[in-house]
């Protein structure tokens, strides 16, 4: 058994049937779909065409929602129906990001993930998906893909077929029937629309094309969009009609989370290597950064648990892991690090409120501290993995994010420092080596925007379009003031100048520029569309 | 697309600590209202039962089962899909019934809950063979109009002013004896007082047979706004009303519609015209706008509006000249002897007047048809029709490839858009008439040939008596009642109405010149009374005096036969929910005590009525429905269906009786039977010619001076319903009414009102064409349909790029559209599907309510104002759509704003001067960019144009007082939908305005 679907668009007719059916079937919401009928429409009067194309989840063969989700809320049936269970799901949308066709949303009545699930629950009864049932021109075909016997099974043996975005890998299971690049190609259209043929558009996005240059233009980035078929609007349109409109499943609690994860790990890291370098601090600072690297990973928790559309259910990440998941294996770095900053900062505050002798402390400071940086920098990278998990936005697919991770938790941890040595004595090879961790980081780090993540050229059109969005569209005064002006240039000015204002300043730049650059980078890539 | 972010200053974007995009606040609507509480929403039983598994049964092409089997209906358990994968079963009685969303008529299968009887959804109905068990966007959202929680679910009696909006909640027994009393007050003064105003029919005798039973001409129609034009071309030529084609079989498929998205029938259509598709015919599609029909098609003609029947003729000319076209159909079934002896008459150039004195034969009339139809080259028909020259070559190669399988449609569309429409029909049915595709295989039936409306249970006799408010005598041809001009005539004083039923009908909204119909339906002296029989609410609802609650597609009882394609069927429309508990053993004795609140149904209503109005049987009325078995009590619906089902649907009763069932409990089971299949030629069929029967010169074969049937080749057939029982190119009966011009009397081009010629581009004229229909609406009503207004709520002015940057405007810019009668505020959606020069708007979308807190949902409809000063009348929108607070969830998630603008108002009546049809392309006087001020939604118009406009389209008709051969008022062999007796066809004494 392995189910899927053809899609045969020389029957369609756009009618909307397979909507409205399917809205019927699974009692979905307004405002989210399960299946829609994407029109676009091409061409130049009187040669002018329009293009319907079914859209929904692709039952991929190899589906990246469910490497990625943390409770295997969605998972995939033996029969290759990609299923969900909304009572096992925790709202964290890691899915939406995951996939790269835009085919799952949040319920809003349920709060939990949902898409197209092949009306499993009529399948298993013999029945076909409601889709299938209604369509009145027989161009949703569903069935069993290993059975030579049929109907699709013969159709797809015989006919051109194509599908969303084999480039991802995913292995899609809808086949479209003479699918048409101007639909499948998400980016395919000049812009974003500001309204469709019958329908509101929420919000139209913020431009960010660059005004149409013919020849070479930056590479991977075509203006226009990846399918040219003339220059400009009047002489030949590529223009969406109507299609599903997609809310953006993160928001600043994300950018936030990267933020306070790197204090926490940084603060520990730096006092952690600090130490190893043999430099030997007082108690009260051991007290002070393990409780900021403390209060910087419980406000991670808090931040994950606010995120969750499910939030009372954030223990389901232990309760009922899925190790594939990098946010379940994140969740015990983030576990396994608190706790041993946690008694680390314990032991430390117990000896120096003098609940327990010094000596203690000081024979289990190299033991944790040293088992602890690992940890931290477990806690810090993961993320790297979880981005590299969400297939629908390639951007955050960088093989340099993990080494970006850690050049900004080092950023953070030196920036945490030297805001901590403004308001006490901390010892004084501690604020050098936190000034030069923060001002070679900085370096690294604006090497790495400047020239790495963002400056280079992308292997995917839509990684291009998503970097270009952040330094040339609309985040890019959040990029080039906050996250390079103010966090990156202005710390290295205020670290050159002798005052330990002036750093701890440098430090407060940096934590606000790398909040300025994550929300960029957190935002963009989900602002292009994928359906 | 993903992700539409707001845009959002830098500072807002470091700020913002919402997560996601702010909810519009919803708003409750008040809870105590006259009309009822909110829907309920529906809820489903918990049982303990295991669901069927039909792996077992596997379908021949591979592929699994689609519906439960039928010996499963009536017990079915399924999974619950909300709780999934938790397995909750669910325990449905499946019970048929057909759509109510458009004519079509398609079969659905309710899911109603065994013991709370709650629907849970719609499917298709496989039994069907219509629709065959799939559906349209519109067929499951009927789920959504059951239980739209602003629907009316209790009988109102106004209590204020008219639309004041103050409403009395009354009893179904007070409304029936109310509204009775004054239907025998008006009955017994007069025979035309009471007036029926349909809409949506939905069912194909009931209403027709009680208007009959009172005996009054009290049937108006809403087709004069619809199909009338198309239907005028159809039935001058053969007497059909219109074309049934056999689009599955077609080799060729030439559509003057959209037949892919809307008219009828549009899903039953659609499945078929792909498969001829799919098995290598051509589709060929004239639309001035990329219709998603035009978007299938092979061969696109987007001809300027009014050009069809010279394109059209183009074909039939490359056929006459090239020898092309079928001469022995022509020879045996046009009246071509006809023909040639009125061409002494009528002809124009020697050259023909010299084939009147040449011998009659079939030589001649070809010469007839060379010469009369030469000038029409595929040059000439592009640069007319403004399209492409090898398209118009191409559409023809098709056609003359296709043989005698030719399946061609027009319904609307141009024919209803121009001046003159009526012969874009004709020219179509011409291109049928050459290739002989006429009842063919793959070729163009009438719609008669394909339908089957059994006889109904004791058949009224027909009445004597005349509406002139349905049928002047200025429009003896005018198909249907001349029910758009109705508050004209009213205004003009030619009358007024005791008793008006508006039926699933919204005169107001949809007809043209909307304030016009403000006016008199305001007006207590000439509407004395109005009652609303209505599913939903409605602007025209809202001035009613009763509002009357009737049933969506599963709520009521009706039987529906639709020329779908080769063949013939009945669809049963049922009341599921009192199915569902009749079949649980409980007794309903009325439908609405099994409906939601008290919403009822015609069919019993109509029962009721007719015995308030007639308690006693001395107006001869309650007769038809009293019970066959105690006349002392009405007829129930048991009795009603069962015996047509089991006297007047042939091979029903055997084949119930295979199953062991009455023919009622049959049709209850699967709500629809197959009366034939296939494609068929009656006119062909053999006649019984005995010794008595005379044959005339036409030869016609008599029987006491009517024709039966024709000779042809010496055998007698039955022919076809003209005069001269043939198909007739040459139409006698116009030449007699005063249309003797050689534009008239056979197929020819009209102008347009909307010709090039009349729309001056450059001085910033344009066309509105404003009739195009998008695949989820339900004209008017889809505003209690989630599903549907999720997807499509607006209706921007398409507008070509050309024309968009000669007017500076975006999309989503606002334009202002000025017509003959007043303007419009809409926005902008420019697109290169549609002809330069030509504006284009769908037309069902704009509603209004003018309360917050009542009328139709707040997220369907604009808050309204009205305006009146002089003849100036306005429309202002105060707010568009807004989510709401409601026992649905989902009123609450309403995310769009833009529910349309009301464009009809600003359209004039344009009565066409035969017909009588309403040419809906309007000119658009000026479109510019709106000035600051002017807003979205707003209308202006000037109701002293209307009537300025209304009296020059008037002065182009031509009345049976001046142009009657007979003295009668109208042609009696043309069709009207209830027929009064001969003598009722005199003219007046003393006809209005003279």
């Amino acid at each position: 058994m392995n189910y899927g679907f053809v899609i045969d668009n020389r029957a369609c007719i756009g009618c909307h049937a397979c909507s409205t059916a399917c809205k019927s079937e699974n009692e979905v919401p307004l405002g989210v779909a399960r299946t829609w009928v994407k029109y676009t429409e091409t061409g130049t009067f009187p040669d002018t065409q329009r293009h319907f194309q079914v859209t929904r989840c692709n039952h991929c063969a190899n589906p990246p929602c469910v490497r990625i989700c943390p409770t295997a809320a969605m998972y995939q049936r033996d029969d290759g129906i990609v299923e969900f269970d909304g009572d096992a799901c925790i709202g964290c949308k890691a899915c939406m990001q995951a996939c790269p066709y835009d085919a799952i949303y949040i319920d809003p009545e349920t709060h939990t993930a949902a898409k197209c699930h092949y009306c499993a629950h009529k399948v298993d009864l013999g029945l076909e998906p409601a889709c299938a049932v209604v369509c009145p021109t027989h161009a949703i075909l569903a069935g069993d893909l290993d059975d030579p016997e049929s109907e699709i099974a013969r159709v797809l043996s015989r006919e051109k077929v194509s599908v969303r975005k084999p480039e991802q890998g995913t292995a899609p299971k809808v086949f479209y029937i003479e699918g048409a690049a101007v639909n499948l190609v998400p980016t395919a259209t000049e812009r974003a629309p500001e309204s469709f043929a019958f329908a509101d558009v929420m919000a139209a996005a913020p431009e960010d094309r660059p005004a149409t240059a013919p020849g070479p233009q930056p590479q991977g980035l075509p203006s226009g969009g990846p399918i040219t078929m003339g220059r400009t609007r009047a002489e030949h349109m590529v223009q969406v009609g109507y299609n599903q409109q997609h809310q953006v499943p993160w928001h600043w609690p994300v950018p936030a989370y990267l933020v306070t994860k790197g204090v926490g790990a940084g603060v520990f890291g730096l006092l952690a290597l600090a130490f190893l370098l043999g430099i030997d601090f007082d108690p009260l600072t051991a007290v002070v950064g393990g409780l900021v690297a403390l209060v910087g990973m419980a406000a991670t928790t808090a931040l994950l648990v606010y995120d969750l559309d499910q939030p009372k259910r954030f223990l389901y990440i232990l309760m009922r892991p899925q190790w594939r998941s990098w946010l379940a294996r994140g969740s015990l770095f983030l576990i396994g690090f608190s706790t041993l900053a946690g008694a680390w900062w314990a032991l430390e505050t117990a000896a120096w409120l003098g609940f327990a002798p010094a000596s203690v402390a000081a024979t289990a400071r190299p033991i944790l501290l040293v088992t602890g940086l690992p940890l931290a920098l477990g806690a810090a990278v993961y993320t790297a993995f979880l981005f590299a998990q969400a297939e629908g936005r390639d951007l955050w697919q960088s093989p340099l994010l993990p080494f970006h991770l850690v050049v900004q938790a080092a950023v953070m941890g030196g920036a945490t420092v030297l805001i901590m040595d403004a308001g006490m004595a901390l010892p004084a090879g501690l604020g050098s080596v936190a000034l030069w961790t923060l001002a070679i980081g900085l370096g690294l780090d604006a090497f790495l925007l400047l020239f790495g993540e963002l400056g280079t050229s992308h292997a995917s059109e839509v990684a291009a379009r998503a970097a270009h969005r952040i330094t040339h569209g609309p985040w890019r005064t959040l990029y080039w003031g906050g996250a390079i002006g103010l966090g990156h240039a202005l710390p290295l000015a205020l670290l050159a100048m002798p005052s330990p204002l002036a750093h701890a300043a440098a430090g407060v730049c940096a934590v606000v520029g790398l909040y300025c650059y994550e929300h960029a980078f957190v935002m963009a890539p989900q602002e292009i569309p994928n359906s | 697309m993903t992700a539409f972010p707001r845009s959002e200053t830098f500072l807002e974007r470091l700020l913002k600590l919402g997560r996601r995009a702010p909810k519009l606040e919803a708003q409750a609507r008040s809870a105590e209202r006259p009309q009822g509480p909110q829907m309920k929403q529906p809820t489903y039983a918990d049982v303990e039962a295991q669901p069927k598994r039909l792996l077992e049964v596997k379908q021949r092409d591979g592929r699994m089962n689609r519906y439960p089997p039928p010996e499963s209906w009536d017990d079915w358990v399924e999974w619950d899909s909300k709780a999934w994968p938790k397995k909750v079963p669910r325990r449905y009685t499946l019970v048929p019934t057909i759509c109510f969303n458009c004519e079509s008529a398609c079969g659905l299968l309710a899911y109603v809950d065994k013991e709370t009887f709650e629907i849970r959804k719609f499917e298709g109905n496989p039994a069907h063979p219509g629709s065959r068990g799939r559906n349209c966007a519109k067929g499951p959202a009927t789920h959504n109009q059951t239980y739209d929680p602003e629907r009316i679910l209790y009988p109102l009696k106004r209590v204020g002013e008219r639309g004041e909006g103050k409403w009395k909640r009354i009893t179904w027994d007070e409304a029936v004896r109310e509204i009775g009393a004054k239907m025998r007050a008006s009955r017994e003064k007069r025979l035309d007082g009471i007036m029926y105003h349909v809409g949506r029919p939905g069912e194909d005798h009931y209403a027709n047979r009680a208007i009959k039973a009172w005996g009054v001409d009290g049937h108006n129609s809403h087709t004069n706004i619809c199909s009338a034009a198309a239907r005028a071309g159809y039935y001058l030529w053969s007497a059909g009303d219109r074309p049934s084609p056999d689009y599955a079989e077609a080799e060729a498929i030439l559509l003057v519609s959209a037949h892919l998205e809307s008219g009828h029938y549009f899903n039953p259509h659609a499945q078929r015209i792909m498969e001829s598709k799919a098995k290598g015919g051509k589709l060929i599609v004239l639309d001035p706008r990329l219709s998603n029909t035009a978007a299938r098609a092979d061969c696109w003609l987007p001809t300027w509006p009014g050009s069809e029947t010279t394109l059209l003729l183009s074909i039939c000319n490359h056929l006459i000249q090239n020898d092309l076209y079928d001469r022995e159909f022509v020879r045996r079934w046009v009246n071509w002897e006809q023909t040639l002896a009125s061409l002494a008459d009528w002809a124009e150039t020697d050259e023909l007047r010299a084939l009147a004195d040449a011998p009659r034969t079939f030589e001649t009339f070809d010469r007839f048809l060379k010469l009369r139809y030469r000038d029409f080259t595929f040059e000439r028909a592009a640069a007319e029709a403004q399209v492409p020259l090898d398209r118009v070559e191409q559409a023809a190669e098709i056609i003359a490839r296709a043989g005698n399988r030719v399946a061609a449609h027009t319904w609307r569309s141009a024919t209803m858009g121009n001046r003159g429409g009526w012969q874009v029909a004709r020219a179509l049915f011409f291109v049928n008439v050459l290739t002989g595709s006429v009842g063919t295989v793959g070729g163009t039936a009438l719609n008669s040939w394909n339908k089957f409306v059994p006889l109904s249970y004791r058949n009224p006799r027909p009445f004597d008596a005349w509406n002139e408010l349905h049928l002047p005598h200025e429009w003896p041809f005018a198909m249907y009642e001349m029910s758009f001009c109705l508050p004209h005539f009213l205004k003009e004083g030619r009358g007024d109405v005791d008793v008006y039923f508006t039926r699933v009908y919204n005169p107001m909204w949809i007809n043209p010149d909307g304030f016009m119909w403000l006016d008199a339906l305001r007006d207590e002296e000439l509407m004395k009374c109005h009652v609303a029989l209505t599913p939903t609410w409605n602007e025209s609802a809202w001035f009613a005096d009763y509002v009357l609650p009737m049933g969506h597609a599963g709520e009521r009882h009706d039987l529906m036969s639709q020329e779908t394609h080769a063949g013939r069927w009945i669809g049963f429309r049922q009341p599921v929910r009192r199915v569902a508990m009749e079949r649980a053993g409980k007794e309903v004795e009325h439908t609405w005590e099994a409906n939601p609140g008290e919403v009822w149904e015609e069919a019993e209503f109509w029962c009721a009525v007719t015995w308030a109005m007639d308690p006693d049987g001395a107006l001869g009325a309650r007769q038809f429905f009293e019970s066959p078995d105690d006349p002392e009590r009405p007829i129930t619906q048991d009795e009603y269906w069962g015996w047509i089902f089991e006297h007047a649907v042939p091979g029903l009763p055997e084949a119930a009786a295979e199953e062991g069932l009455s023919p009622l409990a049959y049709m209850r089971k699967y709500g629809a039977f197959e009366v034939s299949k296939g494609a068929s030629q009656p006119y062909a069929q053999e006649i019984e010619r005995a010794d008595t029967h005379e044959v005339d010169d036409l030869g016609r074969v008599l029987v006491d001076g009517n024709p039966i049937g024709v000779m042809v080749d010496g055998v007698p057939r039955a022919g076809f319903g003209t005069p001269s029982r043939k198909l007739e190119l040459f139409s006698q009966t116009l030449f007699d009414w005063g249309w003797k011009e050689p534009e008239h009397v056979v197929p020819w081009p009209l102008e347009s009102h909307v010709s090039p010629r009349a729309i001056d581009r450059e001085a910033g004229e344009m066309l509105l064409l404003p009739t195009f229909r998008l695949p989820t609406l339900i004209h008017t009503r889809s505003a209690n349909a989630k599903w549907l207004y999720e997807i499509s709520h607006k209706n921007p002015v398409w507008m070509h790029p050309e024309d968009a940057a000669r007017l500076g405007v975006k999309t989503g810019e606002l334009i202002r559209v000025q017509t003959e009668i007043g303007a419009f505020v809409d926005k902008v959606w420019v697109t290169e599907g549609i002809k330069p020069g030509v504006i284009a708007m769908s037309h069902h979308l704009g509603r209004w309510r003018l309360q917050e807190q009542d009328g139709i949902g707040a997220g369907m409809s604009n808050l309204a104002r009205l305006g009146e000063e002089g003849s100036a009348r306005t429309l202002n929108i105060v707010h568009g759509a807004q989510a709401w607070a409601s026992t649905d969830p989902d009123t609450s998630r309403v995310w769009w704003q833009d529910v349309g603008v009301h464009q009809n108002l600003t359209h004039a009546v344009h009565p066409d001067p035969l017909s009588g049809a309403h040419c809906w392309h309007q000119k658009a006087l000026s479109v510019r960019k709106a000035a600051p001020g002017e807003r979205h939604g707003d209308v202006w118009v000037d109701t002293e144009a209307s009537m300025r406009v209304y009296r020059e389209w008037h002065a182009l008709s031509r009345s049976a007082v001046d142009h009657s051969p007979d003295g009668t008022r109208r042609p009696l062999w043309l069709k009207r939908p209830l027929k009064p007796v001969a003598n009722a066809y005199r003219l007046p004494e003393k006809p209005f305005g003279r």
